[in-house]
């Protein structure tokens, strides 16, 4: 193999593919990213056996051929060359890599045992627009469950609904939900699904650094997301997700609208003073809302925030990292809260819209 | 082709490709791997995701179908599928999807409150609706509609009592259940188990927090209390659930309790508690009869959206009798073990029925049976087994042949014979006349059931 290309061009994707790759010690290949010439362009790939992720640089391809090298060594490599000419050649089981001054030899392993990442030749589900779809996702990704008890729950749900998808993420404690109004899609697609919480924080990543238009490809328990230069592929979790609509509360007997930068300091100033379980608490008091906290051994602090609110008095408590979450999840000016009781969960939106939803279980008063 | 011949053609195959291949590549590329069909020389391998597939696919497709080969040569082709299978299917693995997770506590309230009411502690899943109604607890039903009307007025309190696993539970939780629904919450309804109550007031003690806890129960409309009978004994418990129980009752709030036997067979409850659990409606839940049995499989059949032909169902009522909670789990095992090993065949789920229906005879002996007997009663054995007619040996006597003919199912010369050569006929009548004794006296049921205690704990 010879492949000729700019420095920035393979740094740029060398990076976008070695950040999936963990250390895998039971199949040491696993270290290794995919170097390989495919129709003018070098394609590199990396997976760790449930995400796989191609991209694919623009260069000249002098002669045809594969190699898979650590991708550790190889990317810190390429970040420290200059922005010059790179040029790429197999040599045996190594890899020459010439850039101006620099000449390197990287030890390789055949890329015939690279592991095949699965192809997914099916039409897409789903196109929508890269930069809008990395921010809605953004809005519910951090929600999901980290534990391994629950698997249903560790990742995001796509579900889909007339022309609207719907994402969402719960850890059974709070819930977010993001509407994509009319997205263009196959008629055909009801089947919701569950992608894994890794997939969804590094498609946000690749998102970051591409633009244009995402594809979503479903295949047999995998999925494919596809950007053009760039392709990821992923297991789907199985299961069936909870039937999370039944919790959204239809109603609320307390309403509080509020500016979102003023709730959002006052919460984090009471997280200071908060106890063990980060509990802090919202006060509805004679038409205004106070947010306070105690702790035994810190002290104690308070503060009202300037808000409309409909309803009598309630007092409920909640873990502010929660609450913290959610409001900067949340980009309008205003926001509004609402509430049935202390024991039933707070929904946050963003005021005047409605494609956001994130909603909050108290802590249990003692 | 059966389930266990699959399992064992694949291990045979993997104990050769192990040998072919690195430690490293077995692991990652063989792990929950599994034979799914074998079918006219296709052999249908599930792996656990598409990486595996591809790879199996394409690197060690040979390798795989030689191994295969070997075994078995009339395999000609191979096919993946995406389907996880775990390795070693123990009959472990199997029942545990029959049954949901519980979810873990957290101190944080989780969205779990679906499940669990928090404030009423109900359970919605109890409903009137899924109750199946037989002869055999049809008074307790109407009760608890009686009681669901009229709350705190009709019958107060309603004690529910009946043996394991036939539907208490299910329906005092239902009971409260339907007056949340009916009064659309006005009536503050509290489902506690005793024990709960125990340890609430126990912390409550440890608190200095009594008065709270008093406040708490004083203020409930229908208290919901399962499992009295594991009041007993606890003295403190007991005195506080009387204050509690008169104040609620004082001013006609509806309690409703349940137990594994009358108030009166409740040891150790104080009398000023029995008489009061006594003073309202109470109510049995007896064993369902044979119709009652396969009414309710159907029910639950039909609740998990599963079919199963007919005459798995008849065999497992007509097997299982006296709990209906053991008889839904031998229904999730059955429809468990249909789902994953996609076997209909009967005679294997008979068999593996045969576990849970028939568990190992407890063994005793017609001996130890006299013994514990006599021991029970203070008399002598001999005493027993000789001639004398007095009554205080008389009725043990027949309580000893009673108890013969129900545990060992000796023939009744048998049993006169080895007590003291009396006639079948004798023994007949003593049966009988237990038999008929049982129904009516609750005394000796709790006497049969210590003297069963003693016979099988020797």
């Amino acid at each position: 193999m010879r492949f000729v290309c700019l420095q920035e061009n393979l740094k740029k994707d060398l990076n976008i593919a070695q950040n999936i790759i963990g250390r895998n010690l039971t199949l040491p290949i696993l270290n290794n990213l995919l170097l390989q010439t495919e129709e003018g362009r070098l394609k590199i790939s990396a997976t760790n056996l449930e995400i796989g992720v191609s991209t694919w640089t623009s260069g000249k391809v002098e002669k045809d051929g594969a190699i898979t090298c650590p991708a550790r060594i190889l990317a810190s490599l390429v970040n420290n060359l200059p922005n010059k000419k790179v040029e790429l050649e197999v040599k045996g089981s190594n890899l020459l890599i010439k850039c101006e001054s620099f000449k390197t030899t990287i030890k390789g392993l055949p890329a015939d045992d690279f592991p095949i990442i699965p192809k997914i030749k099916e039409t897409p589900l789903m196109e929508v627009e890269n930069g809008f779809f990395k921010d809605a996702l953004n809005q519910v990704v951090g929600v999901t469950a980290l534990s391994e008890s629950r698997p249903e729950i560790a990742g995001v749900l796509f579900s889909f609904e007339r022309n609207d998808l719907k994402l969402a993420a719960t850890d059974s404690f709070r819930l977010a939900e993001k509407v994509i109004f009319s997205v263009s899609k196959k008629p055909d697609s009801k089947k919701p699904l569950i992608v894994p919480q890794r997939t969804a924080q590094e498609l946000i990543r690749i998102l970051g650094e591409r633009e244009g238009k995402l594809k979503i490809i479903l295949g047999h328990n995998q999925v494919l997301f596809d950007m053009g230069e760039t392709q990821l592929v992923s297991r789907l979790i199985e299961g069936q997700y909870p039937d999370y609509q039944q919790i959204i509360p239809k109603s609320f007997n307390y309403q509080v609208g509020v500016e979102r930068e003023l709730l959002l300091n006052s919460v984090r100033v009471a997280g200071i003073f908060s106890s063990k379980v980060n509990n802090i608490t919202l006060v509805l008091k004679k038409g205004q809302l106070e947010v306070l906290s105690n702790d035994a051994d810190l002290g104690e602090n308070r503060s009202q925030v300037a808000a409309e609110i409909k309803g009598g008095d309630l007092e409920v408590n909640f873990n502010y990292r929660y609450i913290l979450d959610g409001l900067t999840n949340i980009s309008s000016k205003k926001v509004f809260l609402g509430m049935n009781s202390e024991s039933s969960p707070m929904v946050i939106r963003p005021a005047g819209e409605d494609d956001y939803l994130y909603i909050i279980m108290p802590i249990k008063a003692n | 082709m059966n389930f266990m011949l699959h399992e064992e053609l694949w291990q045979t195959a993997l104990g050769e490709i192990e040998l072919n291949i690195s430690r490293a590549n077995f692991i990652t590329w063989f792990r929950d791997t599994g034979i799914i069909k074998n079918k006219d020389g296709v052999v249908t391998i599930g792996v656990p995701n598409g990486f595996s597939k591809e790879w199996l696919e394409n690197k060690y497709n040979k390798l795989i179908l030689r191994a295969l080969r070997n075994t078995s040569n009339n395999i000609k082709d191979l096919r993946f599928i995406i389907n996880p299978v775990t390795n070693q299917p123990s009959m472990e693995k199997i029942f545990k999807t029959g049954i949901k997770k519980e979810p873990p506590a957290s101190l944080d309230q989780p969205f779990e409150e679906l499940v669990v009411d928090k404030e009423t502690n109900l359970n919605p899943k109890y409903k009137f609706a899924n109750f199946i109604v037989g002869s055999f607890n049809e008074l307790a039903q109407a009760a608890a509609k009686a009681v669901v009307g009229n709350p705190g007025e009709l019958y107060n309190p309603l004690f529910i009592y009946g043996g394991v696993g036939l539907g208490k539970t299910h329906l005092i939780q239902a009971i409260g259940n339907e007056i949340v629904e009916k009064y659309k919450k006005k009536k503050k309804v509290k489902y506690i188990s005793s024990e709960k109550f125990t340890s609430e007031l126990v912390s409550a003690l440890h608190n200095g927090k009594v008065e709270d806890f008093k406040e708490k129960y004083r203020q409930i409309d229908v208290l919901v209390i399962d499992d009295v009978q594991f009041l007993a004994g606890k003295e403190k418990t007991q005195e506080e659930f009387f204050h509690a129980f008169n104040a609620l009752y004082q001013k006609n709030k509806q309690i409703i309790l349940s137990s594994d036997r009358p108030p009166r067979a409740i040891s150790t409850l104080e009398e000023r508690l029995r008489s009061r659990f006594e003073g309202g409606m109470i109510a049995d839940i007896s064993q369902p009869d044979m119709e009652t049995r396969l009414a309710i499989l159907k029910c639950k059949l039909a609740e998990k959206k599963a079919t199963l032909p007919d005459d798995i169902l008849n065999h497992l009522a007509t097997n299982i009798q006296k709990n209906i909670r053991e008889l839904e789990g031998a229904l999730n095992r059955v429809i468990a073990l249909n789902n994953l090993s996609f076997t209909t065949d009967k005679d294997k789920i008979f068999k593996i029925l045969n576990d849970i229906i028939s568990p190992p005879k407890k063994l005793t002996h017609y001996k130890i049976i006299i013994q514990a007997v006599a021991e029970f009663y203070d008399v002598n054995t001999s005493e027993l087994i000789n001639r004398c007619r007095k009554k205080e040996v008389a009725y043990p006597r027949q309580i000893a042949m009673y108890l013969i003919r129900e545990e060992l199912k000796k023939s009744f010369p048998f049993i006169g014979e080895k007590l003291g050569g009396r006639d079948h006929t004798t023994v007949m009548y003593a049966c009988d006349k237990m038999q008929k004794e049982i129904q009516s006296n609750e005394t000796l049921q709790q006497e049969i059931v210590l003297i069963k205690e003693r016979i099988y704990s020797k």
